[in-house]
């Protein structure tokens, strides 16, 4: 699945208390590429996933998913999109407190598909938490509530996977195990990845690093050979 | 406080203007009703007494025996101010061709009484010599009746003209009852005219037969009342009674007994639900602001600071809510009392300002927002800085909620379903607060809307169930069976039965005293039926006496004890009671016509004949064709009695109405504030569930089940406690005037229930509508949301 930017302003407020987030951005995602995109805080990485996300709208500029302009969808056709095509994974997990590891799971596995319980076990297992499928996520660690997000996000099999800062609550070893399920994933099931991060070390395992100012990507670069996620080092 | 925690204080409760406005007018309510209710009680009990003691209304009335000695000794007695003795007669008037059993009263003519004066509202007093009569204000605004205006009434067995002098009010008639067994009266059956104590007398054998006294300053004493009513026994008299057992003070203190209980029932409810809601939000805010509270700490503010601002957000709500609510209090009790002792014709209204109510309702709406506000500022107050400034966790401990314990294929309900289930578990106070609020409206409405099942159940039962006559004939003078059998013959009567009303005084040993009416029925009446008190219809038995239950209590006796039983012109007899029955209306006595002539081994007359119409009968014909006869007195259609309460009930519906709106309304109060709560608390979730694609119609439906499985929850115990409460406050309200036994239909508690589920899904509306705007990416990236 291909992502295209064309001109894509995005500005939050109006008149003198208006901030420009992304200014002028113009980018080209093609099919199965992973993506690190680095900044500072303010720099507008945030908000690249989210339009892309369609959670958000551009101000102005054009994006096209597939061909398909975002801006010109509905609210129930966002609602589609993001159900069939886009999977989050969020830095701070964002699991119901009230549904099992297998039930988060489930809950959107449901969204796209019969058989939600069952696929959800099977996505946990590939995550390594097969056996933690009926603990609240209050009885999990940092590190197997982000895996269970991770499950959640990749249930569906999304074309697109959206990560924000998704090691940014963990620790170097678990954060590094994330990162190295979200490799192996995404390169069995050819999924466009865009991570987010204030890391730059993570930058060595992507195919591509954008690094973001002050909503302009200052800086583009393809990595023909991208490391293993257990070989990072910060 | 600090200012800048009055800025915060402000922008808070404007960010969340809409619970704390339902919190507002929640309290609002309660201190009105509260300030409405009971200064419309201490106006009336005032207007009462005033009216009591410039009328001197008597604090006790004997009739029967030898009155001229009964006055004579009580004037003598200290204590005593005043005694007179009069004569009082019912006797038959025709009004305008409408025959009617009135009352005849004398007094002196040419001066006021000296005990139970009058209002004269229109013309003027009697003059002495005259022949003219005083009419009472009930009888004169039904009749149309002015001073200069003719009517008949029979004396003496002939029908004479009198002219009417003028219109009165007296403390006697304000509510104008017969007596205590007939406590309902149509104005086409019952009224009252005051005649110059000689021409009275005329209807009483020549003497008084009633003497009335009036104690120094007009001020009760039961010990003096219980001293002159023995003394007045032991001279002949057949029946004493005192201010407060008077029929129509009676009634008028029952309905003043209501103010009072309303005065604290209604607004306790109300401040507690108001009390509920603040509680829920403010400990939301505090949630929601542990950070902000540990930022506060973590820089020097001191922990009774804290503790001071979040006492703010309830001290808000509270003085917005009931100093308005006072002063609207205040002016409804003004409203409510002129428009109440207008309505009754009290001759003197007090309408006063009492500052303690004032200050009372604005400390009651006070203390309740402030104890509301205290245990979540006190959990502020306590907040660890460290802790509260690195954020909430979002994951708590989730679990599998109690039904899928208990119900295990629960669990393979849809996720979400699941989701809305546990939901119901996962604030277990706050899901308590919900359902003590259900519970508290349902209460309200139960208690309300099971008045109006009552009465209107009770209505049915005595002119439906109990009393089978179509109307009641009532005779100029005792009738023999020709008179009787003469109504049968009359074209539209189907059934006449003879009927004997005697005033009785009922002693179950020498203290217990009780005075009544006896009423012989025919041996096989099918006029009257009798539903005892453990439920079973009977017929009237053919020896013994069948009394209303309140003699049970009122006599200390029970089914085989025997009672004395004083009739007038008869002497004392002993009867055995053979049942108690369940009447709502009165305390009759009540024994067969054979019985009754073997005791006294005559053959009685009748006083009044029991009739039933034939199937398409014109009542309105028959009647006229009725009260032509030469016999006949009056005639009461048992239907107009049952249009005269449903006519009174219209207002008793009004207030219940009014009473099913402000429940409604604090039901919505309090549901919408959990309710917003509950939603506001999950808004990370929402955000969550959006993000991932999940519409926002499902979102809904799961948080409206939850809410709804939470208010579901509280419905069965509030039905089981409403019922309860209103039990209990009908019960207070029983006397042997009317017997109010709880009857509430299965419909009613189906449609509370549905009422309250509806309001609760009303009240999501505004919270639910909140979720089209969460802001997904700013909720999804905070850290405690």
């Amino acid at each position: 699945m291909t992502i295209k930017m064309t001109d894509v302003w995005k500005t939050f407020g109006e008149g003198h208390t208006a901030v420009d987030a992304l200014r002028d951005m113009n980018l080209v995602g093609t099919q199965g590429e992973f993506t690190v995109i680095l900044g500072p805080s303010g720099s507008g990485k945030t908000t690249l996933l989210n339009l892309v996300g369609a959670i958000d709208d551009p101000t102005r500029g054009e994006l096209l998913v597939n061909g398909h302009n975002l801006s010109a969808l509905d609210v129930d056709q966002k609602v589609k999109f993001r159900r069939e095509s886009v999977g989050f994974v969020f830095q701070f997990f964002n699991l119901i407190p009230t549904l099992t590891a297998a039930e988060n799971v489930e809950l959107v596995a449901d969204l796209t598909l019969p058989n939600g319980a069952e696929r959800a076990a099977v996505v946990l297992e590939q995550v390594g938490l097969g056996d933690r499928l009926h603990h609240f996520p209050g009885e999990l660690s940092g590190g197997e509530q982000q895996r269970v997000a991770l499950a959640r996000a990749l249930v569906k099999q999304p074309p697109i996977l959206l990560c924000d800062e998704p090691t940014g609550e963990l620790d170097f070893e678990t954060g590094r195990m994330i990162l190295s399920l979200l490799r192996r994933v995404s390169r069995e099931t050819n999924q466009t990845v865009l991570l987010v991060t204030h890391n730059a070390a993570i930058g060595d395992m992507a195919d591509r690093v954008l690094r973001l100012r002050s909503g302009v990507i200052v800086d583009d670069v393809s990595n023909s050979s991208p490391v293993d996620a257990e070989a990072l080092t910060w | 406080m600090v200012k800048p925690l009055h800025h915060k204080l402000w922008r808070d409760v404007r960010r969340q203007r809409a619970q704390f406005i339902a919190i507002t007018i929640t309290i609002f309510l309660g201190v009105t009703i509260f300030g409405a209710t009971y200064d419309s009680f201490r106006n009336l009990q005032a207007s009462y007494a005033a009216t009591a003691t410039d009328f001197r209304f008597a604090n006790l009335t004997t009739a029967g025996g030898d009155v001229a000695t009964i006055a004579t000794e009580a004037a003598a007695t200290p204590g005593v101010e005043s005694a007179e003795v009069r004569s009082v007669a019912d006797i038959p008037f025709n009004v305008g061709g409408v025959k009617l059993l009135g009352r005849i009263i004398g007094v002196p003519a040419g001066e006021q009484p000296t005990v139970n004066q009058l209002s004269v509202l229109e013309g003027i007093y009697l003059a002495p010599g005259s022949g003219d009569v005083l009419v009472e204000k009930h009888m004169a605004d039904h009749f149309d009746l002015s001073p200069g205006d003719l009517f008949d009434i029979r004396m003496s067995g002939r029908w004479q003209a009198v002219t009417v002098a003028g219109v009165v009010a007296s403390p006697e008639y304000i509510w104008p009852a017969r007596d205590r067994q007939e406590l309902i009266t149509s104005a086409d059956n019952f009224g009252v005219i005051f005649a110059a104590n000689a021409e009275v007398a005329l209807a009483t054998d020549g003497s008084p037969n009633e003497a009335t006294i009036y104690f120094t300053g007009g001020g009760e004493d039961d010990a003096l009342s219980n001293d002159l009513a023995a003394m007045a026994r032991s001279h002949g008299a057949i029946s004493t009674y005192t201010r407060a057992e008077q029929a129509s003070n009676a009634g008028l203190t029952e309905d003043l007994k209501g103010f009072e209980e309303m005065a604290v029932f209604f607004p306790l409810m109300f401040l507690l639900a108001a009390a509920m809601a603040a509680y829920v939000m403010i400990s939301r805010v505090v949630h929601s602001q542990r950070p902000q509270i540990g930022v506060l700490l973590a820089n020097g503010f001191t922990r009774r600071q804290v503790r001071r601002h979040y006492l703010g957000y309830g001290l808000v709500p509270g003085l917005l809510g009931s100093i308005p609510g006072a002063v609207a209090g205040i002016l409804l009790a003004r409203l409510i009392t002129e428009m109440y002792t207008g309505m009754l014709s009290i001759p003197v209204t007090l309408v006063q300002f009492y500052p303690a109510t004032l200050i009372g309702a604005v400390l009651f709406g006070l203390v309740a927002s402030l104890l509301a506000a205290l245990a979540p500022a006190l959990v502020a107050s306590r907040v660890m800085p460290a802790t509260a400034m690195r954020g909430e966790t979002p994951s708590g401990g989730g679990r599998r909620s109690t039904v899928e314990r208990l119900f295990p294929p629960i669990r393979r309900v849809p996720v979400g379903w699941r989701m809305a289930i546990r939901g119901v578990g996962r604030n277990p106070r706050r899901t308590v607060y919900t359902i003590v609020g259900v519970v508290l409206s349902l209460m309200l409405v139960l208690v309300s809307w099971g008045m109006i099942d009552t009465v209107q159940h009770l209505m049915d039962r005595q002119f439906v169930e109990i009393q089978q006559e179509d109307a009641t004939v009532y005779f100029g003078e005792a009738a023999g069976a020709a008179d009787v059998a003469a109504l049968a013959e009359i074209d539209g009567v189907a059934a006449v039965e003879p009927a004997l009303t005697l005033p009785v005084s009922l002693g179950s040993d020498g203290e217990h005293h009780y005075e009544t009416a006896l009423l012989v029925l025919a041996d096989d009446t099918e006029m009257h039926r009798f539903l005892t008190t453990d439920g079973n219809w009977i017929s009237l038995p053919r020896s013994g006496l069948v009394l209303g239950q309140a003699t049970q209590n009122l006599l200390d006796v029970a089914v085989g004890s025997k009672v004395a039983m004083t009739i007038a012109g008869v002497g004392v007899v002993q009867e055995e009671i053979v049942a108690f029955v369940d009447e709502p209306l009165g305390t009759m006595a009540y024994m067969s016509r054979g019985r009754a002539e073997s005791l006294t081994g005559d053959v009685l007359p009748a006083t009044s004949a029991l009739v039933t119409y034939e199937p398409g009968t014109d009542a309105a014909e028959l009647r006229r064709t009725l009260t032509e006869l030469p016999a006949v007195a009056a005639f009461e259609d048992a239907n107009a009695l049952y249009a005269v309460v449903q006519k009174y009930m219209v207002l008793f519906y009004g207030f219940v109405g009014i009473m099913l709106v402000f429940g409604a309304a604090m039901a919505f109060a309090l549901i919408f504030n959990a309710m917003s709560v509950n939603i506001a608390e999950r808004t990370r979730e929402v955000a969550t569930l959006l993000a991932v694609g999940t519409d926002r119609r499902s979102i809904s439906r799961y948080i409206a089940a939850e809410n709804l499985l939470v208010a579901a929850l509280g419905i069965p115990i509030g039905l089981v406690v409403g019922y309860f409460a209103a039990k209990s406050a009908l019960a207070s309200f029983s006397s042997d005037l009317m017997a109010l036994d709880l009857y509430i239909r299965p419909t009613t508690f189906a449609l509370a229930a549905a009422a309250i589920l509806l309001v609760a899904l009303i009240s999501q509306w505004p919270g639910l509508r909140a979720i089209r705007r969460i802001n997904i990416p700013k909720i999804i990236k905070e850290r405690s949301a």
